[in-house]
């Protein structure tokens, strides 16, 4: 087992560094010169030369042991992510920026997993009749409306109309408050594709002949779903659950631009428009690096999961 | 594995982690009186040496001082002293002002200043301000590796500064640099004596030390904090900062170390009557905390002045015909609330600018026209500012001194697409065939601006001219118009100091882009008043030559002047001493709450 | 059979368009810059869904939407297959070095949040000039979707192609001398295309959505109407009451999506036994 997670985590080398590569090249190389826009409105040559000295602009972009490749490595290896454009440390944002957006993706994610597992669980039990056939209709329908309207409706309806839901984030709200109804819609809108999901492993599993034997037996009903099926069923289940861990960590970029919610995604996503390169690398990094770790994860889990796979 | 535990487990973790966050506010003490404010975008730093957004001098300007501000209530504009003892003592040449600096200003309590001597009393006093301090934040400026935006201010502009700017050149990084080093235009021969020499007449010299930016810091602050000093201010002003929750939150108090200074007693005509001397001669502030929330959308901040938690706001555009009856009136929505309106020119213009140095616009002097004949600016304002801004039939705003109350019959701002049409006609001889599509770059991408660039497009399109848009977002405008690399792009300007000559260095043939003149516009006429100008001290004859000025740029046309900004901003009946101010920052410790009237309000 | 004949209906419309704007005919949905009543009227009988800020019919504007959506999506398709397919196969046949580095290529690109990553892409590609053709706002886009949506794709070839290597129809090829290149796409291939077909179909729904909020996040298509354009200006319209253009542009999209959801599913039931959803 050590060997292998020795192994796998020496597979991650190569990844981490592919992603530092990336976000260099996507920013430095082809982003364009932001030491213009650090210099503001009425800005010299002279300042603008200074600025690109202090960042270090100016030096070579790979092939010295001093270029700014080399740099933005070492950066990153020591979790030196600097300050962000108006000079406060990357670090601090990322830290005030972690609470919101857990507070509102670890309920999406934790709603939505147990309310369509459940589901799933039961809809693959009255598989071809009329509730079945509903529930696909509904999640596919689902499934084809635009996250963004989803959003716009609820806010507009059950926060603007109906008055039901605060209809922004405001810091003298309770925590509880603001992040509600952006749960409610998360969970509204991610229900219909992981239901479908589901209900197709179950479905898998139920068709199995030994689902049938069980029921030959005279098992019960709860028996067979939650003994059986269910644990066979984990694998994929538990692939697809804990894959999106990572992304909880990034908030939800859409929810919170529009609900206003300070998190990780709101901060991404302006210092994508502010071309805050610093912000922008060191959370790419962060999440590569945790896609990578709970990418392990997944595959201990699934050795401990099903016997007939072993780590190879 | 059973797998009901497990989801009873995590039911229960989720429940607590919502549960248990709490992002409340302060409890208000119910005899204290508290500002609320509301910030439409997050502020950036609490340095004034490093303001680089409007919302951040907002609110720094509480706490520092410069060396002179605005009168709260006189009109015509004009300065007074705040932290020097009297206006300056000007010259004969014009090139040295000896100033005056108060006694006994204290900067606030802070650790900077090193930890008291045992057995005395905390009186929230730090060290007290000498004339020494502003020649530090002066050279601070000056500190090319300090990276100020204030440079610009003072570019050569004082004796020896720029020498020392050249010098601090050489410094290998911001902690490097000597601070004593002797600049020979700023000299101290007192602890309360400040002499500032001049290069060349500055006539805007005081307005310049009425900017925030110029207000002086503490060099114990600067070493002790270091990059840290935008999150711990250090001034002499009314207030002090408490708490600041970055991005969402912000806590000012009341110094305890703050002088006594008092609430004017003389006004312009017609104060009286508004209430505006109720308080004449009282110490201030009157508030003791004021806190500003951050709430970039609109909505929600108007909903939250409709629930009386904000004490004044701008009207949303999309609420206007919920606040505005007709006529200029508030609803009776709004009178049922006791909601006031106040309205106020605000010294802006917006234009469509051309870059002078595409061959297109430079040589082509009746497109720009037919352009400017082309706009429907009247239609702009009706469907984008709920037709409360003015015609921009000039390009200096009604607030100036300056301003041509005849400008509008010179008829610079018609619409005429007709004669559009036929300057079009002979545009085209002039380009030699058919006009190219035109590229305008707006510096924004969101509904707002794609709405206005379609706008524009229309109009253009309606006499036969083709455009593209570009949208981008800031940064990338700002690079693209400092190269030059722009053909017609959209911008405004809103004056910070009651003299147009801000409005007017734009089209200065030597401040071409990455400078001001984003157009690079050159007249060698206008070169030459300008610069007679630039060194005249206010009066008739120096408003002849800036008008004069203006007549140049619009007859040549280097941008489309479009509207200039009126203000509507409403406020509750307990926010008292509310008077718009066109330049003056700091002004919260005029504002007095009626704290009965607050607390007797209802939803 | 239904839903393949809605899908053919917004394919027709969307070409058409382009018909009609390379001839320059002047029918409905190409005068969509028109004024057909006043800004923001609602939907009455004149115009069905209603006007826009300019007082735009929104009907017209949600027609037009049609080309600009299904060329992003089918742009962005044709970019993804045409770079995943041809990895993904070699990858999985040579397997070796060449596999580890498009592996290493694709873990990459993978790790990064897909929204994080095309913004990125967008963003950096927006008016860059690419031998000498001028990226305008929606190509960055499209080029955007295409070049970081190609890793799923590219895995499903690569594990299919190595699942078919060792049959024995490939052996077979191999011992009577089939060039390498032959026994990829003349074999191979056709073997495994089914699944990029049922790919193409489920991608292409994520696409038309993806253009949505690539619009709100500010890249896409900024003169012309695109639906994206149309729910994200709904934005600031709906405080006012103004519904109507996100219905529309939500409506445009829901059928569409639907009908490609369910002409997905049919086909890979009858393409592919094996992963049948009942």
């Amino acid at each position: 087992m050590t060997a292998y997670i020795t192994r796998r985590l020496l597979y991650t080398i190569p990844i981490i560094f592919g992603v530092l590569l990336l976000t260099f090249v996507l920013f430095t190389l082809v982003g364009g010169d932001i030491s213009i826009e650090i210099a503001g409105k009425g800005a010299t040559q002279e300042t603008i030369d200074e600025i690109r000295e202090e960042y270090g602009l100016n030096k070579p972009l790979f092939l010295s042991w001093d270029s700014q490749f080399i740099n933005h490595f070492k950066n990153a290896l020591t979790f030196n992510f600097g300050r962000a454009r108006d000079r406060e440390p990357v670090i601090d944002k990322i830290k005030r920026g972690l609470g919101p957006s857990l507070a509102l993706t670890v309920p999406i994610f934790f709603g939505v997993v147990i309310i369509s597992v459940s589901l799933a669980l039961v809809v693959a039990f009255v598989r071809g009749t009329v509730w079945d056939i509903l529930a696909v209709v509904i999640c596919v329908a689902g499934m084809s409306i635009p996250y963004l309207s989803f959003i716009l409706f609820g806010q507009y309806f059950l926060a603007y109309r109906w008055g039901l839901f605060p209809v922004f984030f405001s810091p003298e709200l309770r925590m509880a408050q603001y992040v509600a109804l952006p749960v409610l819609i998360g969970i509204a809108a991610g229900l219909g594709r992981n239901l479908r999901f589901f209900r197709t492993v179950m479905l898998d599993e139920i068709r199995n002949d030994y689902v049938r034997t069980a029921f030959a037996k005279g098992l019960t009903v709860r028996r067979v779903l939650f003994k059986h099926v269910l644990k066979n069923a984990m694998i994929p289940i538990i692939t697809r659950v804990v894959l999106a861990i990572p992304f909880l960590f990034l908030g939800s970029l859409l929810l919170e631009r529009f609900f206003g919610i300070p998190g990780l995604g709101y901060l991404m996503a302006e210092a994508i428009n502010s071309r805050d390169y610093f912000v922008i690398s060191a959370m790419t990094y962060i999440s590569a690096i945790l896609f990578v770790v709970f990418n392990l994860i997944t595959d201990i889990c699934y050795s401990l999961v099903d016997p007939r796979i072993s780590l190879e | 594995m059973s797998v009901r535990p497990i989801l009873l487990v995590t039911i229960i973790c989720a429940a607590l982690i919502i549960a248990g966050c709490d992002g409340s506010g302060q409890l208000e003490e119910p005899n204290e009186m508290v500002l609320h404010h509301v910030l439409s975008a997050k502020i950036k730093g609490l340095d004034p040496g490093n303001m680089r957004d409007v919302y951040s001098v907002i609110v720094a300007s509480q706490m520092f001082e410069p060396l002179y501000q605005y009168h709260f209530l006189k009109r015509p504009y004009q300065l007074v002293p705040l932290l020097a003892e009297d206006m300056p003592q000007i010259s004969e040449d014009l090139l040295t002002y000896t100033i005056k600096i108060k006694k006994g200003v204290y900067f606030q309590d802070d650790p900077c200043f090193g930890s008291r001597p045992a057995g005395s009393v905390p009186d929230g006093k730090g060290r007290e301000l000498k004339a020494e301090d502003f020649v530090f934040s002066l050279k601070r400026a000056a500190n090319i590796k300090y990276l100020s935006p204030n440079w610009s201010i003072f570019d050569n502009k004082i004796a020896g500064l720029d020498e020392f700017r050249e010098y601090t050149k050489t410094c290998k990084s911001e902690a490097d640099v000597d601070y004593s080093r002797q600049v020979q235009g700023l000299t101290t021969p007192d602890d309360y004596t400040l002499i500032i020499k001049l290069k060349k007449p500055w006539p805007q010299l005081c307005m310049a030390l009425a900017n925030t930016a110029t207000a002086p810091v503490a060099k114990e602050a600067v070493d002790y904090y270091g990059r840290d000093i935008i999150s711990h201010p250090v001034g002499t002003g009314p207030f002090r900062l408490n708490v600041w929750r970055r991005g969402s939150y912000i806590e000012l108090v009341r110094n305890p170390a703050f002088r006594d200074e008092l609430y004017p007693s003389v006004g312009e005509p017609g104060d009286a009557e508004a209430g505006y001397l109720d308080d004449a001669g009282k110490p201030i502030p009157f508030a003791d905390r004021v806190v500003w929330t951050t709430i970039e959308e609109r909505q929600p901040a108007w909903l939250l002045f409709l629930q009386g938690k904000v004490d004044a706001t701008v009207i949303p555009k999309d609420n206007f015909d919920e606040v505005m009856g007709g006529a200029g009136e508030l609803t009776p929505a709004m009178k049922q609330r006791n909601i006031h309106l106040k309205t106020f020119n605000d010294p802006s213009t917006y234009w469509v600018g051309f870059n002078m140095a595409e061959p297109v616009f430079g040589k082509n002097k009746p497109l720009r026209n037919a352009i400017s004949y082309a706009i429907d600016r009247a239609k702009f304002i009706e469907l984008f500012f709920n037709n409360r801004h003015l015609i921009a039939h000039g390009l200096i705003p009604p607030v100036m001194p300056s301003y041509n109350p005849e400008i509008k019959e010179k008829g610079y701002a018609q619409y005429d697409p007709e004669k559009a049409q036929e300057l079009l006609k002979e545009a085209e001889k002039i380009h030699g065939g058919k006009l190219p599509t035109l590229k305008i770059t707006l510096p924004g991408t969101n509904t707002w601006y794609r709405q206005y660039g379609q706008f524009l497009k229309r109009n253009l399109n309606a006499v036969g001219l083709e455009a593209e848009m570009e949208y981008m977002d800031r940064p990338t405008y700002l690079e693209k118009v400092n190269t030059k690399s722009v053909q017609i792009f959209t911008s405004g300007s809103s004056a910070r100091i009651p003299d147009a000559q801000d409005l007017l260095a734009m089209f200065y043939s030597r401040y071409h882009a990455p400078g001001p003149n984003k157009f690079n516009y050159s007249n060698p006429e206008f070169d030459k008043i300008y610069e007679k100008a630039q060194v005249m001290l206010d009066g008739p004859e120096k408003r002849r030559l800036y008008r004069k000025m203006e007549l140049i740029v619009l007859e040549d046309c280097p941008a489309v002047f479009l509207n200039h900004r009126v203000a509507y901003v409403l406020h509750h009946d307990w926010y008292k001493n509310y008077k718009p101010h066109a330049f003056a920052f700091g002004l919260s410790k005029y504002r007095r709450i009626d704290t009965a009237k607050r607390a007797a309000y209802k939803n | 059979m239904l839903c393949l004949g809605v899908i053919v209906i917004y394919f027709l419309l969307a070409g058409f368009i382009y018909l009609a704007e390379f001839f320059d005919w002047r029918i409905g949905p190409t005068l969509w810059a028109e004024q057909a009543g006043q800004s923001y009227a609602p939907p009455s009988s004149e115009n069905i869904f209603g006007t826009d800020i300019f007082g735009q019919s929104v009907l017209r504007k949600t027609l037009y939407g049609t080309k600009i959506s299904i060329t992003v999506a089918l742009f962005a398709s044709l970019i993804s297959v045409a770079i995943g397919v041809p990895l993904g196969a070699v990858a999985g046949y040579f397997r070796g070095f060449v596999d580890e580095i498009i592996v290493w290529i694709y873990s990459t690109l993978s790790s990064v949040p897909y929204i994080l990553l095309i913004l990125a892409f967008a963003v950096v590609l927006r008016d860059k000039t690419f031998f000498g053709y001028k990226l305008t706002g929606i190509t960055a886009v499209y080029l955007a979707i295409g070049l970081t949506s190609w890793v799923g794709i590219c895995r499903l070839i690569r594990g299919e192609v190595i699942k078919h290597k060792d049959r024995e129809y490939v052996l077979a090829a191999i011992s009577y001398g089939c060039t390498r290149r032959r026994i990829i796409f003349r074999h191979l291939l056709p073997n495994v295309f089914h699944l990029v077909i049922i790919d193409f179909s489920l991608r292409f729904v994520a696409f038309i959505h993806a253009e949505v909020i690539l619009s709100f996040l500010g890249l896409g298509e900024a003169e012309r109407p695109s639906w994206g354009a149309m729910i994200n200006d709904a934005r600031i319209e709906l405080s006012r009451g103004v519904w109507w253009q996100m219905a529309a542009a939500t409506a445009a999209i829901f059928f569409l999506s639907l009908a490609l959801n369910i002409f997905g599913d049919a086909l890979r039931d009858s393409l592919d036994p094996k992963l049948r959803i009942q």
